[in-house]
């Protein structure tokens, strides 16, 4: 649609000028208006006015000649602006006083047909006359009936309403140019903070990604844009760091087995060795390779977590019983580091559970736990429904982990201790494949710990999700 | 005892036959689909070892068109791709069992060797290796006639590893087939069970039964 394209400025603009040109048309339109009935009204008022004293006159002071004279002759002579003509006429069409002059502007004939009401005339010398004849009863007689002609000139009047409807004219004119100008200037103003915000946002790249807009003096809803948009970026920093981190993380846990093998294969083949040290060599590269193939598999299986539409296998599972197998299979392990383990659920709790997926869960929480719980410590296990779901707990009593690093924790290749954990097998991927197992039964996984108290952390399995296999949303 | 090992990568296929002839078998190697399913129908072989990933015809559909053929020999599958889709898909195409790569050579033969064996294992009364004896029945254990005090998951991992003697074991198959653990957990807890059982087995004793295969696993053997 060609309409689509149409700038914003383009459109405010357009809708402005068409809105401020209505509303001039209406207001001068009206003012027009008023004008032309004020003025109506005025004159005819004035008509009827003069028409009232003269008919009064003539009622009540019939032979007052000198007061008549000076009404219908002298007031209306003594006029500059807005002339007006009085006469008095008998009843037999006898002209009996009028204005000096009158006869030659408007004659009597004019006044033909406009008996007892106001009229448009038109002068001897064309121009436009107001005009009345009234029947009035002269005052002391008995059926004396004379007529009083007035006229008042409209050309004053006229020339106003021209003279108006000029400048009307010329004001329309000049806004329909000025507003759209006016307007497109405004709209341009309006949406500068739109193209600050564009120019922003281009700005960003995955290298200057730590930059942000500058909210301040922005109207509200442009602050709010801008501020959504920094939220936006403040997430994907953060995906991008992890990514960033996870990538350079990978490279040096592939780096130090990889390097190990080389070097010893090298030196190995530097010189003739006795069977017994190839051996040893070998022996050596294929545990590193064993290290190379567990981290593949745990990245792979992390993908697959990862990946939607992946399902899993849920069965019917005795969590009581699981627990109680989990915790025999670790007692070895827990009985070498003088870790008292063990292992509590109601009897016959049962959950709709990919088995083999939550033993890994809960094996790898177990792994965690006594490799950071002292000697005479304690790690218990223990499940119970909840209102939620099944829960499955894991607490120790060992070291603790730092309130920083509990948000992390989850993240690939993070090590609370980075020194301590470069034991075999410790990637640091064991929480990131609990959570992944969770997300897959639709629950989710909670960390709390105390520093030289111990940690807890909370398996959620919601009962819904236990019904059945659940994709990853 | 006859294998078909179908692969394609030219490294994979040398050290798989290498291997497989080392451990007893007798191997054929195919390089493509085409040529396994000629191969498969032309000789006779007890087991397929086939790749998923193949020039020209994949290994789903070597194993389907087989499969319709009427060939009933154990066919192990082998892919780089660890879906459970795919292990599904295999198994429903008639696979009789699934590696995914990278795989331990050990377990690929323990594997075979389960497939091949058909029946189950001969339940002998009594396992003698060397000095040891490992009575079932009694879940007894006795080494130069004096008995070894067990706790009941180590007779069980000893009866495993007598069993299988002479065979690696690596420390998954052990967690599987002693605690049910069917997950690659932290192989450290195999390791200290291990090493408990030796403390009580070996250890008072000069001919040590138990061998750790790096990088591999375990083997219990009469060998000095």
């Amino acid at each position: 649609m060609a309409k689509r394209k149409w700038s914003l400025a383009f459109r405010l603009t357009a809708w402005y000028t068409v809105a401020s040109l209505l509303l001039l048309v209406a207001a001068t339109g009206t003012l027009y208006w008023a004008l032309v009935t004020n003025l109506e009204r005025d004159s005819d008022l004035f008509l009827a006015d003069k028409v009232q004293v003269a008919g009064t006159l003539l009622r009540e002071r019939p032979n007052d000649w000198d007061s008549l004279r000076e009404e219908i002759e002298l007031e209306s002579a003594a006029r500059r602006y807005d002339q007006f003509y009085t006469r008095l006429v008998d009843g037999h069409g006898k002209t009996l006083l009028e204005t000096p002059g009158m006869n030659l502007v408007v004659p009597v004939e004019k006044f033909d047909g406009l008996s007892e009401r106001v009229g448009l005339i038109q002068s001897v010398q064309g121009s436009p006359y107001k005009a009345t004849a009234v029947t009035a009863r002269v005052g002391g007689a008995q059926n004396v009936y004379w007529k009083i002609q007035t006229a008042v000139s409209l050309a004053q009047q006229q020339e106003a309403i021209t003279r108006y409807r000029h400048w009307g004219w010329a004001i329309l004119s000049a806004s329909s140019i000025l507003s759209p100008l006016v307007g497109h200037q405004i709209a341009k103003r309006g949406i500068r903070p739109v193209r600050h915000v564009a120019e922003a946002a281009r700005r960003i790249g995955s290298s200057t990604l730590s930059e942000r807009i500058q909210a301040e003096g922005y109207p509200i809803e442009l602050a709010d844009l801008a501020l959504t948009f920094n939220a936006m970026l403040d997430r994907l920093e953060d995906s991008f760091d992890r990514l960033t981190r996870f990538s350079a993380d990978l490279a040096h846990e592939l780096r130090t087995p990889v390097n190990n093998i080389r070097g010893e294969i090298e030196v190995a083949l530097a010189r003739p060795r006795s069977t017994h040290e190839y051996r040893e060599v070998l022996g050596s590269s294929l545990e590193e390779v064993e290290r190379l193939s567990e981290l593949i598999g745990s990245l792979l299986f992390l993908a697959r977590t990862e990946s939607p539409g992946t399902f899993i296998k849920p069965e019917a599972v005795r969590v009581d019983e699981m627990l109680e197998a989990i915790r025999d299979y670790y007692e070895g392990p827990a009985d070498q580091a003088g870790v008292r383990l063990a292992a509590s659920a109601p009897p016959g709790l049962q959950a709709s559970l990919d088995r083999s997926l939550m033993q890994r869960a809960i094996g790898n929480l177990l792994s965690n736990a006594l490799a950071h719980t002292p000697g005479g410590g304690r790690v218990d296990l223990s499940a119970c429904h909840s209102s939620e779901g099944l829960e499955i707990w894991v607490r120790d009593s060992g070291c603790g982990i730092p309130a920083e690093s509990i948000p992390r924790l989850f993240d690939r290749f993070y090590r609370v201790d980075q020194s301590r954990s470069q034991r075999p097998g410790g990637f640091g991927l064991g929480l990131s494949i609990v959570r992944g197992i969770m997300t897959l039964h639709g629950g989710n996984v909670t960390v709390v710990s105390e520093l030289e108290k111990g940690t807890q952390v909370i398996l959620m399995i919601p009962t819904s999700a236990a019904t059945g296999p659940r994709k990853k949303s | 005892m006859k294998i078909l090992v179908v692969e394609d990568e030219a490294k994979t296929s040398r050290f798989l036959r290498t291997g497989l002839r080392e451990a007893g078998f007798v191997v054929d190697v195919a390089g493509d689909g085409e040529e396994a399913i000629h191969m498969a129908e032309e000789l006779a072989f007890d087991l397929i070892v086939l790749d998923v990933m193949l020039p020209k015809a994949d290994g789903w559909q070597v194993l389907t068109l087989l499969r319709r053929e009427g060939m009933e020999l154990p066919i192990l599958l082998l892919t780089a791709r660890d879906a459970v889709d795919d292990r599904v898909k295999g198994f429903e195409l008639g696979a009789d069992d699934y590696l995914v790569k990278p795989f331990a050579f050990s377990e690929l033969l323990a594997r075979i060797r389960s497939l091949l064996r058909r029946s189950p294992l001969r339940q002998q009364e009594v396992l003698r290796v060397a000095d040891l004896e490992v009575d079932q029945a009694r879940h007894r254990a006795m080494r130069s006639g004096r008995r070894v005090d067990l706790t009941a998951k180590e007779f069980i991992l000893l009866t495993l590893l007598a069993k299988r003697a002479g065979e690696v074991l690596s420390r998954t198959m052990i967690a599987e087939a002693v605690w049910d653990m069917n997950f690659d957990s932290d192989t450290n807890v195999v390791d200290v069970n291990v090493r408990r059982l030796r403390g009580k087995l070996d250890d008072p004793f000069p001919l040590k039964l138990i061998k750790t295969v790096r990088g591999v696993g375990y083997v219990l053997n009469g060998e000095a």
